[in-house]
C-alpha cells in the first residue's frame, strides 16, 4: 500500500509537479521518424500539447500547440523553406520561437521582435525524433548503444496506451510475472485456442530474482529453475534504464521498451528493436516504423501474446493504478525500490541537482549491460520473441528471420 | 490519517518526516519501507509479533 497523497506524487507528470519536474530533465522521444514531415502534427508530452514539423530546409522544430497570437492550433499551419506559418493570419516562426514575420502588421514594425513562440529543442537520432522540456542548458542527448550501432537493423513498434507511465514502468521490476502472465496465462490461452502447449523459455520459474540500482537505473538479475548463478541471467542481468526504459533480448536481438508519458494517464509505447547477428546486419535503407494494435476485430483487447498480455495487465490497473488499495508482498522488491528511487530522484531536482543518467559531457556511445543467452539460450529467446512480442507486426519480420537463420521452432507448428 | 502514513511518521533515524513510505508483507508482519530525505537514511519497520530467541547458551 503507497498513500494516496504519494501515489499522486509518483505518477504526475505535469509541469510544476515533482514528477513532472524529474522527468523534465531527460530526453524523451516525441515523434518517430516518419512523424516529422512538412505536414505539422499535434503531439502531446508531459502533458503539454505541441506541434512538430520538419520545414523546407530540413530543420525540424517542435512548438507549444498554440500561436502566440490568437491561439489558434500551429498544427493548422503551413511549413516554409525556414520555420512554420501559423494557418490563422500567417505569423512564421523558427525552430528557436523566434517571431520571423507578421504579415498584417506595418512593415517597420518591431512588433514580431518582442513575440516568441514556446519552443523546445530537438533531436534525431536512431530513427526516433527526441525532445527536451526542461530547463536550460539541456544535458546531452544520451547516445545509447542501440541508437547509434551502425552495423544493424531497426524498426520501431508504437502504440497509445490509456495508462500512466508508472504502471509500465514497475513491470519492468516485476520478474515473477513471465512465468505467471505469458508463462501460465498466455499458455492457457494457448490451449483454449487449441495452438499448441505450453510455450517455452516464459514458462520457466524463478528461483531467486534481484535488483540492484547501478548507473543507468535498476539492474535486474534472475535464476531460473535449473539455472545457476553462474548463467547470464544472474551474472550480466539487463536493465531498468532510469527514468523510462527497459533494456531486453539476447545476443543479436536487443531492445528498449521506452515509456513515454503522453501526460497523467496515457503513455506512448516504443518497442525499439535492432537486429545485429555475429558479424554484423547489411545496411539498411530506412527505419521501418509500424503501429502495434491493442485490439482485435471484435473490439477485444489483443492478448494472444507478449506484449499484448503485458498491455493488457498495464491498462487493467486503471488509468492510475489505485497503489492505496495493493498488498504488495515479497516479491514486489523490485517495484518498491523503483518507487523509492523515483522518490530520491524527484528530491534531487528539488535540491537543484542533476537526476541519475543525466549525461553533461559529449559522449561517443553509452553501453548498457544485457545477457547474451537470455532464460539459459540467446536462440530459443530469440526465437520466441520474433513471433511473440510486437515484432509479430513488424513489416521485416519475414527478412528478420532469414537475417539470423534461426531454426523454425517446434512450438509453432 | 492515511493509514501507512500513520503507520511511520517520522523517520527512526532523525525524526523528520519520511519522504517515501510504502508498506508490504511479509506472512502476517507488515513492513514498512521508509526513505527520509532528511538524512537520506533508508529503513524498513517491521509491525508484527516479537520473537525472541537467545542463542543456545
Amino acid at each position: 500500500m503507497l498513500s494516496a497523497e504519494k501515489n499522486e506524487r509518483l505518477t504526475r507528470v505535469g509541469p510544476g509537479t515533482p514528477m513532472g519536474e524529474l522527468l523534465r530533465r531527460y530526453w524523451w522521444p516525441v515523434a518517430t521518424h516518419d512523424m516529422a514531415t512538412r505536414v505539422p502534427v499535434k503531439r502531446r508530452l508531459l502533458g503539454e500539447d505541441l506541434v512538430l514539423y520538419r520545414d523546407g530546409s530540413g530543420t525540424v522544430g517542435l512548438l507549444a500547440e498554440q500561436c502566440p497570437h490568437r491561439r489558434a492550433a500551429l498544427w493548422l499551419g503551413c511549413t516554409e523553406e525556414h520555420g512554420l506559418r501559423c494557418g490563422y493570419h500567417g505569423w512564421r516562426f523558427d525552430a528557436d520561437g523566434a517571431c520571423l514575420e507578421q504579415p498584417g502588421e506595418p512593415a517597420d514594425s518591431t512588433f514580431k521582435d518582442r513575440i516568441r513562440a514556446t519552443a523546445y529543442p530537438v533531436r534525431e537520432l536512431g530513427g526516433l525524433v527526441f525532445a527536451y522540456l526542461g530547463p536550460t542548458p539541456a544535458p546531452q542527448l544520451p547516445r545509447y548503444d542501440l541508437f547509434v550501432w551502425d552495423d544493424a537493423w531497426r524498426d520501431i513498434g508504437h502504440a497509445e496506451l490509456p495508462c500512466n507511465f508508472v504502471q509500465i514502468m514497475e513491470n519492468s521490476v516485476d520478474p515473477y510475472h513471465v512465468e505467471w502472465l505469458h508463462g501460465r496465462y498466455g499458455s492457457f490461452l494457448r490451449e483454449l485456442d487449441g495452438r499448441g502447449g505450453p510455450l517455452p523459455v516464459v514458462t520457466k520459474k524463478h528461483v531467486k530474482v534481484a535488483f540492484e540500482v547501478f548507473e543507468h537505473g535498476i539492474l535486474k538479475r534472475r535464476v531460473l529453475e535449473g539455472h545457476t548463478e553462474e548463467d547470464e541471467d544472474w551474472k550480466v542481468g539487463h536493465p531498468l534504464v532510469f527514468p523510462h526504459m527497459l533494456r531486453v533480448g539476447a545476443a543479436g536481438l536487443a531492445t528498449f521498451q521506452i515509456r513515454v508519458p503522453i501526460d497523467d494517464e496515457n503513455t506512448w509505447h516504443v518497442w525499439y528493436q535492432t537486429y545485429r547477428p555475429d558479424g554484423g546486419a547489411p545496411p539498411q535503407a530506412a527505419v521501418p516504423v509500424y503501429e502495434v494494435p491493442l485490439r482485435d476485430e471484435k473490439g477485444e483487447w489483443l492478448r494472444d501474446y507478449v506484449d499484448g498480455q503485458d498491455i493488457v495487465a498495464w491498462i487493467t490497473q486503471g488509468r492510475i493504478s489505485d497503489r492505496s488499495k495493493e498488498h504488495l508482498g515479497r516479491s514486489d522488491l523490485g517495484v518498491i525500490l523503483l518507487r523509492k528511487l523515483y522518490a530520491e530522484q524527484m528530491e534531487r531536482v528539488a535540491r537543484g541537482e542533476d537526476p541519475l543518467c543525466t549525461y553533461r559531457a559529449p559522449h561517443d556511445v553509452i553501453d548498457l549491460p544485457m545477457e547474451r543467452d537470455k532464460f539459459g539460450s540467446a536462440v530459443a529467446f530469440r526465437q520466441l520473441w520474433t513471433r511473440e512480442s510486437s515484432i509479430r507486426y513488424s513489416p521485416i519480420r519475414d527478412d528478420i528471420f532469414e537475417l539470423f537463420g534461426d531454426p523454425v521452432p517446434a512450438w509453432t507448428q | 490519517m492515511d493509514p501507512v502514513v500513520a503507520t511511520v511518521r517520522f523517520c527512526p533515524a532523525c525524526g523528520a518526516e519520511p519522504r517515501f513510505v510504502q508498506e508490504y508483507w511479509v506472512a502476517a508482519d507488515r513492513h514498512v519501507v521508509c526513505w527520509c530525505a532528511a538524512c537520506d537514511g533508508t529503513c524498513t519497520v517491521v509491525l508484527g509479533a516479537i520473537v525472541g530467541t537467545e542463542p543456545q547458551h
